[in-house]
């Protein structure tokens, strides 16, 4: 009887064991005993993804991965299990993510609004990769050595060749300059008082009858000016209408302007008038012939 | 001369122990011999050891989820803390605490049995008998710790999971779905067979190791001790050394 009962308990406990192992590995790596179904997609190589990273649509986990195959063609050829019978709706773009500052990965579907939704062995829309913990690395390691050639640099200029002792000598000659400007700004604002003082004295001295009557001369002779302009305006419109007059070619003016003929004959005139004259010059008796008695 | 002695008595330490395996290997057809007594041999070590395994896998699954939650920094996702728990316990912790427990609790016991059988001369009156008190007294328990010790660590990997999930969604702000989530990243069932196969190596150890030294005491109750005490520090020893090397051996195909 003891014997028996040993059996019994060695057994039970046997299968109990091996019953926890195969359950519990089913459930570690499909997430339970229901399968699911399996869809397909395609990412580069380097997507950093492993069997059991989370499956998420909008962030919420549907399922799994549960296959990576490397394909020489530059992609990995990876198995999406999703659990249960949740769906994905159709052409939703399925995009390797970050998750977490680890590295590790998760793929993220996006779904997009549509009837349909994916079914079993379907291969999905692959999105565009996000940059990952990798890149983002790369890119501080970038600034980084960055940031050091800038500290370099700037020791080289403010430490090495003596920059800094050039901006604190370049302070010090300012702040001199400064306190001369002070100074001088203290002298200035005691001779810009005095002048203030002065100005008002002289502002109350000035008699406001003579500058009223001076002001009321000024105003007269503004007058005045304007009345001579307008005198001016009316000449000038006068001589306007003359010249427009000799223009034209009428009256006496304007024909000896205008007429040739005219200009002719006063020229003839005058030559005659000049041998006239030279004749004159040379024969005066000929024409003054001065008899006093 | 004293260093050569020294070193000729452990190449004939190991000696001994290479024949003690080859007996044991010798035995192993004359299963009627030992084969009823493997079956209670089963329930002493395996069925008698369930209470305490479960227990410390407790422990164990407890205290690493507490303590992994609060070594990770800000940013970190706490899904970590499912990953990180269920690694250490069904890769480490499960199978080698389980068996450093069972060295004090099996191993003793068989060397203490085995010893007390030697020095009251009961092994000798089954020779005479004409029994192979290999067979009779060291090949069920050999067979009983090595099928029972993988048993026994998925006992300890199951438990000390389960808690370090209880105690995580419990005692810490870690939301269920999250360490469920760090539970199944990454995993592979070679974990859990990494697992079975220490158990296996270690129950191996602790039987073989312990056996040896039990049916080798001598000098009464005094000896008995002694080659009790012995048998746990060689066993212990040699479990941390068997684990190390089957990490070294195995650990590559680990990778989920």
């Amino acid at each position: 009887m003891k014997k028996t009962r040993d059996d019994v308990l060695v057994g039970v406990v046997i299968v109990a064991g091996l019953v926890l192992a195969v359950v519990g590995s089913l459930w570690l790596a499909r997430g339970g005993l229901s399968k699911g179904y399996p869809l397909y997609a395609r990412f580069a190589w380097g997507a950093g993804l492993k069997t059991g990273a989370p499956v998420w649509v909008s962030g919420a986990t549907v399922g799994y991965v549960s296959d990576v195959n490397f394909e020489p063609d530059g992609t990995l050829l990876t198995e999406l299990r999703i659990t249960g019978s949740q769906p994905v709706p159709k052409k939703s773009p399925a995009t390797v993510v970050p998750n977490g500052i680890f590295g590790d990965v998760a793929v993220n579907f996006t779904p997009l609004r549509s009837g349909a939704k994916y079914v079993a062995g379907d291969t999905v829309v692959s999105g565009p990769p996000t940059a990952g913990i990798a890149q983002l690395t790369a890119k501080a390691d970038s600034i980084t050595t960055s940031v050091a050639s800038l500290t370099s640099a700037m020791n080289k200029e403010l430490v090495a060749d003596g920059g800094l002792a050039d901006l604190r000598s370049t302070l010090a000659g300012t702040n001199k300059l400064i306190a001369q400007l002070s100074a001088i700004a203290v002298v200035q604002s005691t001779q810009l008082t005095a002048t203030m003082t002065s100005l008002r004295r002289a502002t109350s001295a000035v008699d406001s009858a003579k500058i009223d009557s001076t002001l009321s001369n000024l105003r007269t002779a503004s007058g005045n000016v304007t009345s001579l302009t307008r005198s001016l305006d009316s000449t000038g419109r006068t001589l306007n209408q003359i010249v427009a007059k000799v223009d034209s070619g009428n009256g006496s003016a304007a024909k000896l302007v205008n007429d040739p003929a005219l200009y002719n004959d006063v020229h003839s005139l005058l030559g005659r008038m000049d041998s006239l004259l030279a004749d004159i010059k040379k024969n005066p008796k000929r024409y003054i012939n001065v008899k006093v008695f | 001369m004293r260093i050569i002695d020294s070193v000729s008595g452990s190449f004939s330490r190991i000696g001994e122990r290479g024949h003690f395996a080859a007996d044991i290997v010798r035995a192993l057809p004359d299963w009627r011999t030992y084969g009823a007594e493997t079956v209670r041999q089963m329930r002493n070590i395996g069925v008698g050891s369930v209470p305490l395994t479960i227990i410390v896998a407790a422990f164990i699954g407890a205290v690493t989820a507490f303590q992994t939650r609060y070594q990770l920094f800000g940013g970190v996702q706490l899904s970590v803390v499912g990953l990180i728990s269920r690694q250490s316990v069904i890769l480490e912790l499960g199978p080698l605490l389980t068996a450093l427990v069972l060295t004090g609790r099996v191993g003793a016991r068989i060397t203490a049995e085995l010893g007390t059988m030697r020095v009251t001369e009961q092994i000798d009156a089954l020779e005479t008998l004409a029994y192979d008190p290999i067979a009779y007294l060291v090949v069920p328990r050999v067979i009983a710790a090595i099928i029972m010790l993988p048993i026994l660590t998925i006992f300890a990997d199951g438990v000390g999971v389960g808690m370090a999930f209880l105690t995580s969604i419990v005692a810490t702000d870690i939301l269920p779905s999250d360490f469920i989530a760090g539970l199944q990243l990454a995993f592979a069932p070679f974990q859990i067979v990494y697992s079975l196969i220490k158990g296996t190596v270690f129950g191996a150890a602790i039987a073989f190791f312990c056996s040896y030294e039990g049916y080798n005491a001598n000098a009464g109750a005094e000896g008995v001790g002694r080659s009790t005490a012995t048998a746990v520090v060689i066993t212990s020893v040699a479990i941390l050394i068997l684990d190390a090397l089957t990490a070294a051996l195995l650990a590559p195909y680990l990778q989920g």
